[in-house]
């Protein structure tokens, strides 16, 4: 048997779906029943494949939100041309299966003991592995101080927004497209000044994460360079366009 | 959307990465065949919209790693990468 | 074994079994397939030239639209299994810019901005089965699909239509391409199903 058959008989594991979770209409989390899951560290994704009956085969990568101290889980944004986030989204129901692969990544990872302060900056459904970072400290007891800088278009469309404001983070939202009545926070995308007025100041030695999609993490990232900021630590991770 | 909203990075690129190497290589630093350049694979370009996937250095743009998945074998080029570190 | 998701389909259509070869669905977007940052090309710096013949032949971009050009409807078929029907583009054909060529080699390989390459037999290129294309739908072609101008061959798998190509080397043998190279059929007919090497 070709060696790559057998590596791929021993990483795909089965996930069976627990529960689902509305957050927000287009956006559900699946909490995740996994034989033989080792755990995960907060910022670490899973690679998901469907099989149809007739063998085709998608795959999609989503960020686990889940503390590692928790019950395995996902959140999934469904796109409108989506091939696999409608499934997830419209269509699943508890006790379904599906393939996992993972936990990935051992660059996009905070393990809070990590000491500096951290910025989260997030670009719509890219917060999903930043909440799994924000709910990972809180379950460790850490002090490091923890800001997050979320960026979404309506109040609608805030993942997480109750909890966000239980965790014990700073919590910067800016809505760019539409405000509820009597928003006196941000209303626009992110910028120089934005960053300037939001972020831990550079000589506070912070870590950074920013997620989301290729253009607000390129410009999310470049503003905060010039703002002083250590190119290196800024640890990115861009989200596909695909769905 | 255009290809520039659409290239992804090495956190992408993990699993597949993962199931050839059996290694999670996304931290692994990798030097550019082309310009030199160190950066971890997280830190690389990635195009998945294509018949297979391409990584390049973010710097020069150079090729530095192409895989192509057929249905029972894997072609793995690395000509582009002159070193890699796990 | 892979597990089976109840009820996943994907989003794919099946075609009519004449038109769709083997293993293909259809789709009614043109997805934009890419391995790099997309080439901008001036038309003042743009040029085409095919080499490896008796000498260097090239035109520019007011030279190429002077040739005769063609209005062409075909049908596409990309190895990553989506198939596009009826789709209309302009530009002229091959054969106009080989007969400028004096040439006894057998083989092409087609190169582009930003260092993509793909190889053909001569004889596919040729009795009307490519064209340099400049016209999509009806309008200019776009960057993101291969503009200013690409090779247009749809007998054969997409990824040998060469998106911004800017000439063809003559060859006497057949040298993969960039994806040849790395595990793509080097001749590529999805009739036959030709994806991957020893297909």
């Amino acid at each position: 048997m070709a060696g790559t058959a057998v590596l791929g008989r021993l990483t795909w594991l089965a996930a069976t779906v627990a529960a689902t979770n509305e957050e927000t209409p287009r956006v559900h989390t699946l909490t995740l029943d996994v034989a033989g899951w080792g755990g995960h560290r907060a910022g670490q994704h899973l690679d998901v494949r469907l099989t149809a009956e007739d063998g085709y085969q998608a795959e999609r990568s989503y960020s686990i939100a889940s503390a590692p101290g928790d019950p395995l889980a996902i959140t999934v944004e469904r796109l409108e041309d989506g091939e696999v986030s409608p499934y997830l989204v419209d269509d699943v129901a508890e006790g379904d299966v599906f393939e996992v692969r993972g936990p990935i990544g051992g660059y996009f990872v905070w393990d809070g003991d990590e000491p500096e302060p951290v910025l989260l900056v997030a670009g719509g459904s890219g917060v999903v592995p930043l909440m799994a970072m924000a709910r990972h400290r809180a379950q460790v007891g850490s002090t490091a101080p923890m800001r997050l800088l979320y960026s979404s278009r309506t109040w609608d469309d805030v993942i997480y927004r109750d909890e966000l404001a239980t965790l014990g983070i700073d919590v910067v939202h800016t809505l760019t497209r539409q405000q509820p009545p009597g928003w006196s926070g941000y209303t626009r995308r992110i910028d120089d000044e934005l960053l300037r007025e939001v972020a831990f100041s550079a000589a506070d030695g912070p870590r950074v994460y920013v997620c989301g999609s290729t253009r607000f993490v390129d410009a999310a990232a470049d503003g905060l360079v010039r703002l002083g900021y250590d190119p290196r630590s800024i640890r990115t991770e861009r989200f596909g366009a695909t769905g | 959307m255009t290809v520039e909203e659409r290239v992804l990075d090495g956190n992408a690129a993990g699993g597949l990465l993962l199931e050839l190497f059996g290694v999670d290589l996304t931290a692994a630093p990798c030097m550019c065949g082309g310009c030199g350049a160190r950066e971890e694979v997280a830190r690389l370009d990635v195009y998945v919209d294509c018949p297979g996937v391409v990584i390049r250095c973010r710097h020069c743009r150079n090729v530095m790693i192409t895989i192509v998945r057929g249905p029972e074998r894997t072609w793995i080029d690395l000509r582009g990468t002159s070193m890699m570190e796990f | 074994m892979p597990i089976i998701s109840r009820g996943f389909r994907g989003r794919r259509q099946e075609g009519p079994p004449d038109r769709v070869p083997p293993g293909q669905y259809l789709t009614d977007d043109f997805p934009v397939l890419s391995a790099g940052p997309t080439p901008h090309t001036s038309l003042e710096e743009w040029t085409f030239t095919i080499e490896g013949g008796a000498e260097p032949v090239s035109w520019s971009w007011e030279e190429l639209q002077a040739l005769p050009r063609e209005e062409v409807t075909v049908d596409i078929h990309c190895v990553t299994k989506w198939s596009k029907l009826d789709t209309a583009w302009e530009g002229v054909s091959v054969d106009t810019l080989l007969d400028a060529v004096e040439h006894d080699k057998e083989y092409a390989l087609a190169y582009s901005d930003g260092g993509y390459t793909t190889n053909l037999p001569i004889e596919d290129l040729t009795d009307g089965k490519a064209w340099v294309a400049y016209r999509y739908g009806g309008e200019p072609l776009e960057a993101e699909h291969g503009g200013p101008a690409r090779l247009l061959v749809p007998h054969l798998y997409f990824w040998k239509s060469a998106k911004w190509v800017r000439g063809l080397q003559l060859l006497d043998e057949d040298e993969p391409g960039f994806w040849e190279q790395n595990g793509y059929h080097l001749y590529g007919d999805p009739w036959r199903e030709q994806r991957y090497w020893g297909d």
